[in-house]
């Protein structure tokens, strides 16, 4: 009897040996705070399997609020705060103003916020962006559209839909000068009745490709109802019309969260030093890829369509829209990117220069973009 | 021209359906005396549940029948906390829309994203049928000895009681019949005006059917009127983005729906003015 008594008390030292450091490290807690809810198959939905990945591949515990009214976000932090959250992301635009407040009540909890342009010291920004995949995808929709009108069903116009939407017009304008994109603005992140009237809308018009910012596939279901293709936006959707959708653009916030919180946990970022930390992660940073589908740059049922598009270009002579589009996505694959889309000279729609030539954009000037690229048709609230 | 005309008429049709037929259903309920917020939760628990069968199935129509049975389950659990157990109306209504919308995303998860083989067209024979059916239900409301006693039991329950009429028995009849009525409108949005599942994808509807059968004066047939006229606004106001600015545009349709319908409402009379009784409980024998 003695000798089991021997063998189970060593089994209980082992087991604590090997459980005890993570019983006694508390882990470390971080706080998602979301505008839609996690269902959405869109914005929400990206940030909510980034956070999974970064739960499993890191020693973190990681909690969430969904649906949250970007104007009441304050107490939502607090919440998180109170459950023991020590670093909160606050994933949408709107929650800027109150994030900085709470970040400056809150001098010891590091914050992070998706989309915005305020830092504090321990406060930091981070953004997963798509407007070089815009213009792919504005290569493309020039190539294919029949009509010469291209749909965009944009959410609200903020910088950040302003900005895809010109890197998304500079596109189909570079292989098509003629074409036009036509916006209806939802005022809405998430509203499939909102984004169901308005590609009706569009369709109406004469638009017969489209591309849209709302976080549901809506826009790419009714446009495919009537024989139309379109771009996914930003979870795969192209399995929902797989005859339909042409690309589009994916995400990958994992990649932001687990390097910072990697730098969290080093030590290396703290609530002191964030001030001018700022994650401007795009496709050489693998923040971003091009597709309706992982791994799936361009849908094969619409790859010979792009390929038998041809265009002259003055870097790579006569070449297929399909052959474009993969050297652009591979030189701003890796570093030191190769071409920008915002390179001058690009003047608005109302013909002021915006881009001097030879220069291209600062993230300053992409994230306070306010003024229309040309090919741009429809309201524009605020246009400079 | 006449693009414009028929378009807007097809657009208002197709987000009129599933609007008319929840207001109808809530414009029963309350008639009898019953307030249910739980609109948009029953709305949703259809759409989830329509969806769910018609994928498995194959069939929408079967996908909206059992639509109703889940609309109509929801507005049986608001009919028992609010009659037979007397409790707040308003607050039941509310749980009942977060129960209904926490449920379906909770079960909606592995729905979601996948396709629908057989839809239902957005503006067909069932369009015309719910028109019919807003007529039939006016001339039921009005004109029948049952569509009085709904009405009484939502005036004057203490009245119809003495003269034998189960007061209770009449108000769960209209409230379950009004949460198949929601659940049918919700099942219509997941299997033919957008086919497809998504969380959180009647995202207001479901109060904007509660306020058109306010507005409508509880009657069926200006519901029907408030419905179509809403749907048609509201896809006018993507359309008209090009020359009118967006902003105000957003709220147009609300406005005015909400105006045409008070304008158009009876001076006196018994179409104005909500029920006497609507919102409050019925004890026999209080007063």
């Amino acid at each position: 009897m003695r000798w089991m008594r021997t063998v189970a008390l060593v089994a209980l030292i082992l087991l604590f040996a090997v459980a005890g450091p993570g019983l006694a490290q508390a882990k470390l807690k971080v706080g998602f705070i979301y505008v839609g809810p996690i269902g959405d198959y869109g914005w929400t939905h990206a940030h909510d399997q980034a956070r999974r990945i970064a739960e499993r591949t890191l020693p973190i515990e990681t909690l969430y609020v969904e649906s949250v009214p970007e104007a009441q976000v304050e107490p939502f932090i607090e919440k998180l705060i109170q459950q023991g959250a020590r670093v909160v992301f606050t994933t949408s635009f709107g929650f800027m103003d109150g994030t900085l407040a709470m970040a400056k009540r809150y001098p010891n909890i590091i914050f992070g916020h998706a989309s915005g342009f305020k830092r504090n010291r321990n406060m930091f920004t981070y953004m997963a962006d798509f407007y070089q995949i815009y213009y792919l995808n504005g290569l493309m929709a020039g190539a294919l559209t029949k009509s010469g009108k291209v749909g965009y069903v944009a959410a609200f116009p903020i910088p950040e839909v302003k900005r895809h939407l010109g890197a998304f017009a500079l596109g189909i304008r570079a292989v098509n000068p003629g074409a036009t994109v036509h916006v209806r603005w939802l005022f809405s992140w998430f509203d499939p009745a909102k984004a169901k009237e308005a590609t009706e809308a569009l369709i109406a018009e004469g638009a017969d490709v489209f591309a849209f910012t709302e976080d549901s596939p809506t826009v790419i279901q009714v446009a495919a109802k009537k024989g139309l293709p379109s771009f996914s936006h930003y979870s795969p959707m192209q399995r929902f019309a797989p005859q339909h959708v042409i690309s589009g653009q994916l995400v990958h916030w994992e990649a932001i969260y687990i390097d910072f919180l990697r730098k969290v946990l080093a030590g290396k970022y703290t609530a002191d030093n964030l001030q001018n930390v700022d994650y401007w992660w795009l496709l050489a940073e693998k923040a971003v890829e091009l597709g309706g589908e992982f791994g799936v740059p361009i849908n094969p049922v619409w790859a010979p369509k792009l390929q038998a598009v041809k265009v002259s270009t003055q870097e790579f002579g006569t070449v297929s829209v399909h052959d474009l589009v993969m050297r652009r996505l591979a030189q701003m694959s890796k570093k030191p990117v190769a071409f920008d889309p915002f390179t001058g000279p690009i003047r608005d729609r109302k013909g002021v220069l915006r881009v001097p030539a030879g220069k291209t954009m600062t993230v300053l000037e992409l994230t306070t973009m306010e003024w229309a690229a040309p090919g741009i048709v429809g309201p524009w609230p605020k246009e400079p | 021209m006449e693009e414009w005309v028929l378009n807007t008429i097809i657009r208002g049709l197709a987000l009129g359906t599933p609007l008319l037929w929840a207001a109808l259903g809530e414009v029963y309920a309350e008639r009898s005396g019953v307030v249910n917020l739980g609109v948009e939760g029953m709305m949703i628990l259809g759409a989830f549940s329509a969806f769910a069968l018609a994928q498995t199935t194959g069939n929408p129509l079967l996908g909206l029948l059992l639509a109703a049975g889940a609309g109509a389950a929801g507005a049986l659990l608001h009919a028992f906390v609010t009659i037979t157990l007397r409790a707040n109306q308003y607050v039941s209504g509310l749980a009942l829309t977060m129960l209904g919308l926490g449920l379906s995303a909770l079960l909606g998860r592995r729905w979601e994203g996948l396709p629908l083989l057989e839809t239902l067209p957005e503006v067909s024979a069932f369009t015309y049928l719910s028109l019919l059916l807003a007529v039939a239900l006016w001339f039921v409301l009005y004109h029948t000895r049952w569509g009085m006693v709904v009405r009484s039991a939502g005036e004057a329950p203490a009245a119809v009681d003495t003269l034998g009429v189960n007061v209770a028995l009449v108000r769960y009849l209209a409230v379950v019949f009004g949460g198949a009525m929601a659940g049918v409108g919700g099942g219509f949005l997941s299997v033919a005006y957008r086919p497809s599942w998504t969380e959180g994808m009647t995202n207001g509807l479901g109060w904007i059917a509660i306020a058109i059968a306010i507005f409508a004066s509880w009657d069926p047939l200006r519901a029907v009127a408030g419905a179509f006229l809403f749907g048609a606004l509201f896809h006018l106001s993507f359309r008209l983005q090009t020359w009118v600015a967006p902003e105000p545009l957003q709220m147009m349709p609300f406005a005015f729906t909400i105006l045409v319908l008070a304008a158009t409402a009876r001076r006196g009379g018994r179409a104005r003015g909500a029920p006497e009784a609507l919102g409050v409980p019925y004890v026999r024998g209080e007063r």
